[in-house]
């Protein structure tokens, strides 16, 4: 465990690795939290400011990607390293897809509560999954941490079946309308899935570094 | 909490009950006295087998609200997950409804009191 402190203290482009990746996670916190306000007070402006941090969110992931592949860490480590950031990344990628689904399509009434609560729970795992990484820099055990993001994730996977039942029900006048509502709510409901991958990225790199 | 709320009517029967259960893939059902929007009971997984199947009852001709329990076991909504884990071992029940007023918001299951409890404790206490 001290290596592991170690490994992620020493030297100055581990740092920076370090502290971007923290912003990274940071920023993806703010993106959910911005989506599910958007989403609650049916605020557009507030949906286009979530694919303005996505874009934020890719520039900082090409600085660590760089930083990585400039020598950062010991060699066996990065393609670790680099994975979680991907992973992050695509969490970025698929809430920037259903800001924009969403700012397209009609949502009906009878769903907007549960989107909501999905919208929340997606911004809690989040917050677990920095706090997760937190733990990980501190050495600390990430086992409670992890389940806890397991617990969010199966969360969303309760509400998704009722969700996708009752939007059955939900007459559609258009293929393209059907299909942009059904693609939002499939990427809401994926999100906590991909965050829930980068919290097991984290607890490989965690035990890679032991 | 889970807060999608499934109920059927006092007079449907057993069977319907456990249909719906089965469809809705849920372990209880708030029973709806009609005219009184304040009186209901439960019917749960727990009192289909023990009070209608192990009995060998027609399902069919058996109501609903005849193997209910009644009335049901309601909190607060700004009860602490603490009080509510207390209450419901003192009643020896596996869920507790959470009302705002006489209104029925919510259930919470033993298993949504273990998870929100790891969940508080992996987020320093801090509840979400």
């Amino acid at each position: 465990m001290i290596f592991l402190r170690k490994a992620l203290s020493q030297g100055k482009r581990e740092r920076q690795v370090v502290e971007n990746m923290k912003r990274h996670i940071r920023l993806l916190c703010a993106a959910c939290g911005s989506f599910e306000s958007a989403l609650e007070q049916n605020n557009r402006s507030l949906m286009h400011h979530v694919i303005d941090l996505e874009r934020e969110g890719d520039s900082i992931r090409r600085e660590i990607i760089s930083k990585v592949h400039d020598g950062a860490f010991l060699p066996y480590i990065r393609p670790d390293l680099c994975k979680f950031v991907e992973v992050v990344d695509g969490v970025f990628d698929i809430l920037e897809d259903t800001a924009l689904f969403y700012l397209d399509a009609t949502l009906p009434e009878n769903i907007q509560d549960e989107c909501v609560r999905v919208a929340l729970l997606n911004q809690r795992i989040c917050e677990m999954l920095l706090l997760t990484f937190e733990a990980m820099l501190k050495g600390e055990d990430l086992s409670e941490k992890t389940l806890a993001v397991r617990i969010y994730e199966k969360k969303v996977d309760d509400i998704k079946f009722g969700l996708f039942r009752e939007v059955r029900q939900t007459p559609i006048d258009s293929f393209w309308e059907g299909k942009v509502l059904a693609d939002f709510l499939s990427g809401l409901t994926t999100i906590s899935d991909i965050i829930e991958d980068a919290s097991d990225s984290l607890q490989i790199i965690h035990v890679a570094m032991k | 909490m889970t807060t999608r709320i499934e109920s059927i009517d006092c007079d449907k029967s057993v069977y319907d009950a456990i249909e719906k259960m089965v469809d809705r893939r849920i372990r209880s059902l708030v029973v709806v006295f009609p005219g009184n929007q304040t009186d209901y009971g439960v019917i749960t997984a727990r009192d289909v087998v023990f009070k209608a199947l192990a009995k060998g009852i027609d399902l069919k001709k058996t109501k609903a609200s005849d193997i209910a329990s009644r009335p049901l076991f309601c909190v607060d909504k700004n009860t602490e997950l603490d009080d509510m884990a207390k209450s419901m071992q003192e009643a020896d029940v596996a869920r507790i409804f959470v009302c705002d007023g006489e209104k029925i918001i919510g259930v919470v299951s033993l298993i949504d009191l273990m998870t929100a409890t790891l969940v508080r404790r992996a987020r320093g206490n801090d509840l979400s």
